[in-house]
């Protein structure tokens, strides 16, 4: 069984991969399904915040695409607010940098900032969490047989990776059509809408394609308009804010009422923050496409509710100031061009986020991966 | 408004077991609970710990309200419970004896014994295991006694920490026996929707109206918007969409959902009035600031209706905690962003009619009045991150006498300037109750 799981280039594992590139694995962490199932575990786990209310899954849920759909930004603890919103750890294995602002580069350190953050999991120290994984009775054993040695920081941050990685997902109808060659797959609207994304809307100049593969993202930075707008946004004065209170039922209230119940959004300056270089004022990971269909609301911020939204961004030429993009530029597209790029947009969705929700929340079943999990990819060629 | 009088109960009647006729407590509790009749001793005060603030911790507040007492109108006793819980809403067991609080936040459950020492509660045991118990329940906010039994509303789940959520039944040993998960859309569990409502899930109070075998749920939202920053939620479209807009019929006895009513905005608290004839209960929406009135019509089928506007909608007062009087003529009405109370005169409960409007403070929460109405009090707190900034945070508990056309100050306690906390949900205490 296990060997199966492992087995390179099972046919379960090419339909998943249509589309994706190899997945590298690092040299000093190779997968195995002991790995798999601790940090599968460790993702799903309460405990591992200070007060025991959130895990991983808390902010990355299986049911909704490894995002949270039903808020902009992320709280945690205690209710605290984040900046950002949430994003998808579908294909998290392909990034090469993490967070919006690309501020870590492997996800066996990643976990470290959110079990630490405040206004995330809010544990005191790590050595704290490790001492309590310790502790856990239901953990006996698990480090020792996945890494032969108790729990440590490292092995934890490694499972953790080796979880997430597992989390892929290729083969949606885009893939069926361009990489599969199956003209059925997608709708002419589809097509058109990738001819326009690709051609003359010069979207694929950051959300990249590659002959083979695509992750719709070229992992770099840019500065689409979009950060500097909601900081001004947070500058404005007086004014009012469409508040729906029940289906149908909208009201404007003042900003000042809101401020009263309010502390208030945080200014975010992007890669800036890592790098303090002001040219990367406002400047985001270019974010991948895949499953974007799913994983509403939308930029780092979670500022934009719906696909169109985002494209009506772009078709008025993102948000016009001095450290804007040149690929950013009015677009004048037709109604019937915003609903082919919506239309493409939404092909982009893979068949099997259903299973890798069973999956997340059940585990493989007998060792064995459900027909529907996820590939470790180990070996696939591109 | 013609006010009727109503039976002197023993302060000791044990109402466990008794079927009908109940008349109960002082006057938002389950009926099968004793009440005082008289001048309650103590209010009890369910505590939110603030950080940076005293032992930062959430605790359970004795202030003493007897009347010829040298401390009266002083906080007595204070019992912190470790943590910032997200302390919230708590009730008594049937026979009266301890305080069960809950935490929104950790889902514990602190059982307060109230008997041994009225007006020294100490935490009697510590229900950990809320979650786990329950099959993955979160938020427990309600405590409706049952004899020897507790039922609790939860608002959330630990999966994805959204609205939906279950009631959750305990022994008064604090030992877990049921869960009953709110009907939804995809599994109305044998319910019917009412007028298209559409089966939501979501939870928050309970009440019960025994002699018809009737049971209220009412419905709020989840973990992710009761802990948000509310400013920030209001701003936030996709969490705006994520609030209760069903009140539940359920048999009482077997815990069978029967009816869902589409009640738009939150409906919150559910009141029932004392009357032997009186078959509705009030509920009033939080975010479409309106009153509602579940009633059994002339051919005995439940329904609901919007009876009254409570300020004005446009401007989200935001209505809280209610409390109806022992004679059911009137229906105080707390609304936390304009910091009023309002009475209704609810004598006609198809027209009610705002009769008296008084701001307590910059912000206000919880109203509970003593049974002869003479009596009402007030806190501040709704939730932590929703709580006024800056300035208008005021926290307090005040007493206020009521003579039939004026609230008249008695006294206020000022919880920032004792480093207590958010001052949040009160039950009275009195020694006669075990005497
Ligand atoms: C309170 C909500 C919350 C919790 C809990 C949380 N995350 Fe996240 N996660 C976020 C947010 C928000 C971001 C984006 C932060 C940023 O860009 O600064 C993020 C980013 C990430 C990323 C980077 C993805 C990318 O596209 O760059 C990974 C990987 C990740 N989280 C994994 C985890 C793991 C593993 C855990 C548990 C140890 C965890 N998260 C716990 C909210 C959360
Ligand atoms: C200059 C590079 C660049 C170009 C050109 C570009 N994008 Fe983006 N795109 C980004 C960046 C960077 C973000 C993230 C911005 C943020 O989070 O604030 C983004 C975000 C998005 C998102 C939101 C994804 C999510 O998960 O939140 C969508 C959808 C999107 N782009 C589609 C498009 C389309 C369609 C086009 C062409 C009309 C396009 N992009 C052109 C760089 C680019």
């Amino acid at each position: 069984m296990r060997d199966n799981f492992l087995r390179e280039g099972s046919e379960a594992d090419q339909s998943v991969f249509l589309g994706l590139p190899t997945i590298e694995h690092p040299d000093d962490n190779p997968p195995s399904l002991a790995k798999l199932e601790l940090g599968r575990k460790l993702f799903l786990d309460r405990r591992l915040s200070a007060n025991g209310t959130m895990a991983c899954a808390t902010c990355h849920l299986p049911e909704q695409a490894f995002v949270n759909r039903e808020m902009q930004t992320a709280v945690g603890v205690e209710g605290r607010s984040g900046r950002r919103n949430s994003p998808t750890l579908l294909n998290s294995a392909y990034l090469t940098t993490l967070f919006h602002d690309g501020r870590e580069i492997s996800l066996e350190t990643q976990f470290i900032a959110p079990l630490l953050a405040r206004n995330e999991m809010a544990n005191p120290s790590i050595g704290y969490v490790i001492e309590n994984l310790r502790s856990f009775e239901d953990y006996d054993g698990l480090f020792e047989t996945a890494f032969g040695g108790s729990a440590s920081i490292e092995k934890m941050g490694q499972a953790l990776a080796v979880f997430q990685r597992s989390l892929v997902a290729g083969n949606s109808p885009f893939d069926q059509w361009y990489f599969g060659g199956n003209d059925d797959a997608v709708s002419n609207s589809v097509k058109n809408g990738f001819e326009l994304f690709s051609g003359a809307a010069g979207c694929s100049n950051c959300h990249s394609l590659h002959q083979t593969h695509a992750m719709f993202t070229d992992n770099r930075f840019h500065n689409i308009g979009y950060g500097w707008m909601r900081e001004q946004d947070r500058h404005k004065g007086e004014r009012t804010v469409n508040v729906q209170v029940a289906p149908g039922v909208h009201y404007e209230v003042s900003s000042s009422v809101i401020e009263s119940v309010g502390e208030g959004r945080q200014a975010d300056l992007g890669r800036y923050e890592v790098t303090q270089n002001p040219k990367h004022l406002w400047q985001f990971r270019t974010p991948s496409l895949r499953n974007v269909g799913a994983t509403a609301p939308y930029m780092h911020d979670g500022g934009l509710s719906t696909l169109a939204d985002v494209i009506d961004f772009y078709d008025k030429g993102g948000a016009r100031h001095a450290l804007l993009s040149p690929w950013v530029r009015p677009l004048h597209l037709t109604a019937e061009d915003k609903d082919n790029l919506e239309a493409f947009l939404n092909s982009l969705t893979s068949e099997n986020l259903d299973c890798l929700e069973v999956y997340a929340r059940s585990g493989l079943i007998d060792g064995n991966r459900p027909q529907v999990a996820p590939s470790l990819g180990t070996t696939r060629e591109p | 408004m013609n006010r009727r009088e109503f039976g002197l109960l023993s302060a000791t009647w044990l109402a466990a077991g008794l079927p009908t006729g109940l008349r109960a407590d002082e006057t938002c509790q389950s009926p099968y609970m004793p009440k005082i009749t008289g001048h309650e001793e103590f209010v009890y005060v369910w505590t939110l710990g603030v950080e940076g603030m005293g032992d930062g911790q959430d605790k359970l507040v004795t202030v003493d309200v007897r009347p010829n007492s040298p401390t009266k109108g002083t906080v007595i006793n204070s019992v912190s419970v470790g943590g910032r819980n997200e302390a919230h809403h708590g009730g008594f067991s049937a026979d009266r004896r301890y305080f069960w609080a809950g935490g929104l936040d950790t889902n514990r459950i602190f059982i307060f014994d109230v008997h041994s020492d009225p007006s020294q509660p100490r935490l009697h045991k510590t229900i950990e295991t809320f979650v786990e118990d329950s099959g993955g329940v979160v938020g427990p906010h309600t405590f409706f006694a049952l004899p020897g039994r507790m039922l609790i509303t939860g608002l959330s789940n630990s999966d994805d920490h959204g609205g939906r959520t279950a009631l959750v039944e305990y022994n008064d040993d604090g030992d877990y026996l049921a869960t009953y998960w709110m009907p939804t859309a995809d599994d109305m569990r044998g319910a019917v929707a009412v007028d298209g409502a559409v089966a939501d899930g979501y939870g928050y109070d309970i009440r019960a109206l025994i002699r018809k075998n009737i049971m209220l749920t009412s419905s709020f939202t989840g973990w992710s918007n009761y802990m948000m920053d509310f400013g920030q939620m209001l701003q936030d479209p996709e969490a705006m969409q994520r609030f209760g807009n069903t009140i539940v019929q359920w048999d009482l006895h077997t815990r069978q959902p029967r009816k869902v009513f589409n009640v738009p905005g939150a409906p919150l608290e559910i009141r029932f009035p004392w009357g032997s004839n009186a078959n509705y209960a009030f509920s009033s929406t939080a975010l479409t600031s309106q009153l509602w009135l579940i009633y059994e019509d002339d051919a005995g089928e439940w329904q609901a209706k919007a009876v009254a506007d409570i300020g004005n909608p446009a401007d989200i007062p935001l209505p809280v905690d209610i409390s109806i009087a022992a004679d059911d003529q009137t229906l105080w009405v707390n609304s936390f962003m304009d910091g009023k109370t309002r009475l209704f005169d609810v004598s006609d409960p198809h027209n009610p009619k705002q009769v008296y409007e008084k701001v307590i403070g910059p912000q206000v929460n919880m109203v509970s009045q003593s049974w002869d109405g003479q009596r009402v009090y007030f806190t501040s707190s709704l939730l932590a991150n929703w709580d006024k900034k800056g300035e208008d945070n005021a926290q307090y508990l005040k007493a206020y006498s009521w003579d039939g056309n004026e609230l008249v100050e008695d006294f206020e306690i000022d919880f920032n300037a004792l480093n207590l906390g958010r001052a949040h949900i009160m039950r009275f205490g009195s020694a006669a109750l075990y005497a």
